[in-house]
């Protein structure tokens, strides 16, 4: 179609692929041959096509949805990380240091939460969940809720003695609740960073070493959605 | 930066490039899902300090091309040019694409996939020819010769007015 200039060189030179020394020689032949010009100029007007029909799709908001498969892997896929880890390390129960750092947290947390509707209470000296977060253990499904809920439920599960135990996280706050008979224990806290009510969350590293420690926590697998839904209708009762 | 912000990061080019792959808005982001699984299940084999976003790309096509094997082994019509044909509910999602991406979503789409995915990556995400040729593990030569003939057909089918 030009002479000695082949369709791939003429498109390469379109695209500024071709070194200093084969765009001259182009340049050259695209000068006396107006075929060659008008290719080079079609295949950048079909890049200018192209983009002017795909880019509004990388400029939509990201789909809720796709941004919470990346936040909230599927529950089967955190069976296989926790059996990973189990072998590598073996069971080593509740973990003591998460246990004193989350009294520190919530000395802070519930210093800052005086008055009513705080998250967490404490009865005859042990911490538990109240309010919007008793609320959300006891009815939030992880498999269903909003993904713009405040306090959100990722992982369920039986821990060794039997008992269902939830992760957790709501703004400031992240954790392990497990129940004991109509009250959701605090096993373990933490602080999240991040606190601004944004629209959407990123889980940061407390998220992972919670996720780590219920893993640790675990027997068997995770609740899938079913497993879920039962233990909710039947109270969250332990085995 | 952690490999979930990364990846979040990347998500609207991501869906950019599914939209060129897939064409019926519903599938291009089932695609996306499929994506970041398959992404998150193998997070191990990606090594920090390479880059993310052409491992991305890789699983995504590689992703695409398997549902479009097994569309096809189901007797489906992937979408094809004679998308417009199918019946149901394949068929609903892909006029509803059609009319938002109109004339170049239809005419990406009777591509054959091997030229597609190099269109795509080159024109669309803007590629370098040996960023695309690694993504897609071919040698610059294929993804050239492969590049220049989707390219003269996408031509061919929208027409001057392109």
């Amino acid at each position: 179609m030009s002479g000695e200039i082949d369709p791939e060189m003429l498109m390469a030179y379109a695209d500024g692929e071709l070194d200093p020394l084969s765009a001259k020689r182009v340049e050259r032949a695209i000068a006396a041959d107006p075929h060659a010009a008008a290719t080079v100029a079609r295949h950048r007007a079909l890049r200018a096509t192209l983009a002017q029909a795909f880019d509004p799709v990388a400029a939509e908001p990201v789909p809720k949805p796709l941004l919470a498969a990346v936040e909230a892997p599927k529950v089967v896929d955190l069976a296989s990380v926790r059996a990973a880890r189990r072998r590598a390390r073996g069971w080593r129960g509740w973990p003591v240091g998460g246990a004193i750092a989350a009294s520190l947290t919530l000395g802070l947390f519930l210093g800052g939460q005086l008055g009513g509707g705080a998250p967490v209470t404490s009865r005859g000296g042990t911490l538990i969940a109240s309010g919007s977060l008793d609320r959300a253990l006891n009815t939030q499904l992880a498999s269903t809720q909003d993904s713009a809920a405040t306090t959100r439920v990722r992982v369920t599960f039986r821990d060794r003695s039997g008992a269902i135990c939830r992760t957790f996280a709501t703004p400031a706050l992240g954790g392990i609740a497990c129940r004991d008979g109509d009250a959701w224990i605090l096993r373990e806290t933490r602080a999240r960073a991040g606190t601004a009510a944004t629209e959407y969350r990123q889980a940061g590293s407390e998220d992972a070493a919670i996720m780590a420690d219920a893993e640790a926590a675990m027997s068997g697998d995770p609740f899938d959605a079913a497993a879920e839904a039962r233990a909710r209708a039947t109270g969250w009762r332990s085995r | 930066m952690r490999f979930e912000d990364e990846l979040i990061g990347l998500l609207p080019r991501l869906r950019r490039f599914a939209r060129s792959l897939a064409f019926a808005p519903a599938d291009a982001d089932d695609l996306c899902q499929a994506t970041i699984e398959r992404a998150l299940k193998s997070r191990d084999q990606w090594q920090p300090g390479t880059r993310l976003d052409s491992w991305m790309y890789r699983i995504m096509r590689n992703a695409w091309i398997d549902t479009a094997r097994a569309s096809k082994r189901r007797g489906e019509t992937f979408v094809a040019a004679e998308a417009g044909e199918s019946i149901g509910d394949a068929g609903d999602r892909a006029i509803e694409a059609r009319v938002e991406l109109g004339n170049v979503g239809r005419a990406m789409a009777m591509l054959p996939p091997e030229q597609r995915e190099a269109v795509a990556l080159v024109l669309v995400e803007g590629l370098a020819y040996k960023e695309a040729a690694m993504v897609l593990e071919i040698p610059m030569g294929t993804l050239t010769s492969r590049l220049v003939r989707g390219r003269e057909a996408l031509m061919r089918t929208l027409g001057e007015a392109a």
